[in-house]
């Protein structure tokens, strides 16, 4: 099996909704579809939700677990980019 | 150019909207909105306008602020008989210090025009302007009722087209505040790309209720002319 590379790292320990996702989604938004991000988060709120919100915007989430050697409280998620969420139309 | 930290925890919310995103705030950033007419949805209009990152204001209103024209939020008693452009520019600069804002001067170029005449006929002057100019508009009409926001994409069915004349009612305040934020948000989605189809629509609200309607161009308008031909309907 191929090693998982992402292309791009996001580190949002440092901050709070709704900015963790906003960071997150523009992360994406600069990559190309099929290409993984893999982001940086605290445990908690940005745990649930960044996931959560990416697969509601169409990627998807091939890895979230726990990532100790960046310190006390971190996970890191690997996000693969699906098609650009800026195409959808307003609901 | 990509958005800076200060830009994206300033628009966090916005950049969540679908249709929104980097992409479509950097071409906010990038517009320049002349907002002009001196009706009832102007102040309203500065104010969503500069929330939402137009990256430039230009505000052109002759009058001067009087008591009883609504615009409480934006314009208090201080500001009795000053240029009403003046007070409503210092307004938009306290809304959002990322946005420049300033008076309307001849020679400036606009990318957009928010029209929000305080008449019919000012209102249809203006946005015959903005027709000829080749220039995207949005026109907020206010009547006693609500009134009603028409979005004009270039090359589109013109407001001359789409304008039906109210029930005569005086305008109020409270239909400025509605009408005028609409038209800001109608204009902000064109300019940043993001407007549902059809995109030359008219939105009349009456007593808080929506109705959406796509233009149409009229037979013998001038709108049909040379500077429609070839671009979208």
């Amino acid at each position: 099996m191929n090693p998982i590379v992402p292309v791009a790292r996001l580190d949002i320990r440092s901050h709070a909704c709704p900015v963790t996702w906003v960071k997150a989604r523009i992360a994406l938004s600069r990559i190309a579809e099929g290409e993984v991000l893999e982001v940086l988060l605290q445990d908690g709120e940005p745990r649930e939700n960044v996931p959560r919100s990416a697969e509601e915007d169409g990627h998807r989430v091939l890895r979230l677990e726990p990532a100790p050697e960046e310190g006390a409280g971190t996970w890191r998620a690997w996000l693969l980019r699906g098609a650009s969420p800026e195409d959808r139309a307003w609901p | 150019m990509a958005l800076s930290e200060v830009e994206i925890g300033r628009y966090a919310r916005q950049l969540l909207l679908p249709g929104m995103g980097e992409a479509a705030q950097v071409l906010l950033r990038g517009a320049r909105v002349r907002i002009s007419g001196g009706g009832l949805a102007m102040a309203p209009a500065v104010y969503y306008l500069a929330a939402a990152g137009v990256g430039t204001i230009w505000i052109d209103d002759p009058d001067e602020v009087k008591a009883g024209a609504g615009a409480g939020f934006a314009l208090g008693p201080a500001d009795l008989g000053r240029q009403r452009a003046a007070a409503l520019v210092e307004f938009a600069r306290g809304v959002n210090g990322l946005v420049a804002v300033d008076l309307f001067r001849p020679g400036s170029r606009p990318t957009a025009l928010l029209v929000c005449g305080a008449t019919l006929d000012v209102s249809r002057a203006i946005a015959d302007e903005a027709r000829l100019l080749q220039l995207p508009h949005v026109v907020a009409d206010v009547d006693g009722q609500g009134g009603a926001a028409t979005s004009v994409p270039v090359g589109a069915p013109c407001y001359s087209c789409a304008v039906r004349p109210g029930l005569g009612a005086a305008a109020t305040a409270e239909g400025g505040a509605t009408v005028g934020a609409l038209a800001a948000l109608e204009l902000v989605l064109l300019i940043a790309g993001a407007s549902l189809e059809p995109r030359a629509r008219r939105i009349e609200v009456f007593r808080g209720t929506p109705l959406v309607r796509a233009t149409a161009r009229q037979p013998g308008c001038a709108c049909a002319g040379p500077a429609a031909a070839g671009l979208a309907p």
